[in-house]
């Protein structure tokens, strides 16, 4: 950091602050005594905090949140690795297209994915179900968890698993052994952009969410349609809340940058 | 233990029949190009052959058939007289010593070591100490901890020749192993395998295009070319008696000069100056033909072809110079013995004896 000029330390400040600051504003505003959205001005209150108990579906929505990211991002990461391994060593007819194929739903606004998916599932007679929601959100997570597959898988030096072969290793040995410990690195970081993704998204979740299978995200968005209290802002606050320790404790067991740049510590 | 009930490891002149490990005129065809032709070779039990040629020429390819890694498009492969080609690559017991190194980089030396061990089902304890021996032989003992990326090219090395060798392999293939290393560390690390080779006396191909690494280590040295196999021979036979023109230019430095043919009382000989060469019969017909002589079988002499010396370099162990003479530009090499040599500038007279020179047609590639 010392490197960096003054002028460059300054840019750096603005743009953490940038980032930083809705959150913070979000966070702060949580604790406001107010019936309102506002800085609190005069003193902290948890109330808003309390007030998520009265509506159990924020709870419950947030349950399926949590559900539908992990499923839909184990399940691309589950197709991305078998097809991001072809992809990455075999030059076979309409290997392009399956890249393509897979990385297409990013290039496709979510909106026109959200009314596709609608008219679709209700067509096939899962519309409103939690299953239509996971289907619709492997596709949507899929191009990230093949993406950074597709980069460690691509990097992979074809000796490492020829060395293992030699030794005898072959099939699901050499893979569980050898071939998952390298693309680890790619994989670990999809499944986590993949599950973000998932978690995150509203535009297409909006219109194929029901009632009984919704998530966080579409849940305050509906909230904030009719009500302007700052309800939303403390659940916000406790979502933060809970990434900030969720990150922390992977820190700790694991080491993030290990997990994600793989610099790989070994099996203990 | 690392040895097997070995063989003395002397390698026989001629191959008996079966060899330990045949190539019957195993090809590797690509779309646009032949990258191996229709080579055939075997290989005695304990010896070690180098393959030997620029980049290109197909020794990776070569190897990566007998590993199992790359289909051959023809020929045959048979270890003690059985079809290896049908044998799953992961079931051949062959060990593989890469360029790169390939040690996985999420095990510790020991670990690496311990891999192939563990994938044939060896029992826990007899694993850990052949582990063990396997990393005291190649001097590693105090990193078996170690993960490769804390380690110097040099160790990575010692640890994928330990990797290799604790299955106990039928053969050793060694793809370039020294290309990564520097100049001092190659010479050390080229002494340690040939007397680690020699003592568990395990059959061994080395692919380099190091001529000198091949001579240094080989019983035998395959020079390939495009492809095709230009000789097999000792690193003696190869280097001295080259037998074509692609095998004489690889290893080493030779002098090539245009020589008169004339027939004398003693038969035809191919005359440079004093110096006479008697040419065999399917030459003596010729007017010219090519005469080929290593640099350091010349010898400065009072008479013979005359040569003036364009440059003198001192090399330590010898003398290099370049001298001119009226049948083309000769290398000569002089052991440093500490006798005067001969000055740039000055008007010498070069020899040598007969045997060393090599006669072939101007034309054509036949030797
Ligand atoms: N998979 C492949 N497809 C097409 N050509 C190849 C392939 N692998 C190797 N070759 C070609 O075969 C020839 C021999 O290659 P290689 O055996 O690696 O040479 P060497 O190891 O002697 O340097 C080269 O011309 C190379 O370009
Ligand atoms: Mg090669």
């Amino acid at each position: 950091m010392s490197r960096n000029g003054p002028l460059a330390l300054l840019f750096h400040a603005l743009v953490m602050l940038f980032m930083l600051a809705p959150i913070v504003i979000v966070c702060v505003v949580a604790f406001t005594p107010e019936g309102f959205l506002s800085l609190p001005t005069n003193g902290l209150s948890l109330r808003w905090f309390k007030a998520i108990a009265g509506y159990p579906e924020f709870v419950s929505a947030f349950r399926d949140s949590l559900w539908l990211a992990a499923l839909s991002s184990v399940i691309a990461v589950g197709v991305s690795v078998p097809a991001a391994l072809a992809v990455a060593r075999h030059r076979f007819p309409g290997r392009e297209a399956v890249s393509a194929f897979i990385l297409s739903p990013l290039m496709i606004p979510h909106v026109v994915l959200g009314v596709a998916f609608l008219r679709f599932f209700t067509q096939i007679g899962v519309g409103g179900s939690m299953v239509s929601l996971v289907l619709a959100h492997v596709v949507i997570v899929l191009p990230f968890a093949f993406r950074l597959t597709l980069s460690t898988a691509t990097g992979l030096d074809r000796s490492l698993e020829q060395a293992a072969v030699s030794l005898g290793a072959s099939g699901a040995t050499l893979f569980r052994r050898v071939t998952l410990p390298l693309i680890l690195p790619g994989v670990v970081s999809g499944l986590v952009l993949a599950f973000i993704n998932s978690f995150d998204e509203v535009t297409m979740t909006v219109f194929i969410a029901a009632p009984g299978a919704t998530t966080l995200p579409v849940r305050m968005f509906l909230y904030i349609q009719d009500n302007i209290d700052p309800l939303v802002t403390s659940v916000s606050a406790v979502v933060i809340a809970l990434t900030v320790v969720v990150m922390a404790l992977i820190e700790k067991l694991f080491g993030l940058e290990r997990l994600l740049a793989g610099e790989g510590g070994g099996r203990s | 233990m690392l040895a097997r009930s070995s063989t003395s490891g002397i390698a026989p002149m001629t191959d008996p029949a079966p060899a330990f490990l045949a190539l019957d005129g195993l090809s590797k065809r690509y779309a646009d190009h032949v990258a191996v032709d229709a080579l055939t070779l075997g290989v005695a039990q304990g010896e070690f052959i180098s393959l030997l040629g620029p980049s290109g020429c197909g020794k990776t390819t070569t190897l990566q058939m007998i590993a199992g890694f790359t289909e051959p498009s023809g020929g045959a492969i048979r270890l003690e007289g059985r079809d290896l080609v049908a044998v799953k690559p992961a079931r051949r017991g062959l060990g593989i010593v890469f360029q790169s190194y390939a040690l996985f980089p999420h095990m510790t030396a020991a670990e690496n070591v311990a891999f192939g061990l563990e994938m044939q089902r060896v029992p826990k304890a007899e694993r850990a100490r052949r582990v063990t021996d396997a990393l005291a032989l190649v001097g590693l003992s105090a990193l078996a901890e170690r993960y490769p990326r804390r380690m110097s090219g040099g160790q990575q090395q010692r640890v994928a020749l330990a990797r290799a060798l604790v299955i106990q392999p039928r053969i050793l293939l060694l793809d370039e192993p020294l290309s990564n290393l520097d100049a001092k560390l190659r010479e050390e690390m080229q002494i340690e395998l040939r007397q680690i080779q020699r003592r568990i006396g395990t059959t061994t191909i080395l692919v380099t295009h190091d001529q000198h690494e091949a001579m240094a280590l080989s019983d035998r040295i395959v020079v390939m070319n495009a492809g095709k196999v230009e000789q097999i021979g000792r690193p003696q036979d190869v280097y001295e008696r080259p037998a074509t023109p692609f095998v004489a230019s690889f290893l080493g430095k030779t002098n090539v000069f245009e020589a008169l043919v004339e027939r004398g009382a003693d038969g035809a000989a191919a005359v440079l100056g004093t110096v006479r060469c008697p040419c065999p019969p399917h030459l003596a017909g010729a007017g010219h033909v090519l005469l080929t002589v290593r640099p350091e079988k010349i010898a400065f002499a009072d008479e013979g072809l005359a040569c003036r010396i364009v440059s003198r370099v001192f090399q330590g162990t010898y003398w290099l110079f370049i001298g001119e003479t009226p049948a083309g530009v000769a290398t000569i090499v002089c052991q440093n013995d500490g006798a005067a040599q001969p000055g740039e500038g000055e008007s010498v007279h070069l020899t040598w004896r007969a045997d060393d020179a090599a006669l072939r047609p101007l034309s054509g590639a036949g030797a």
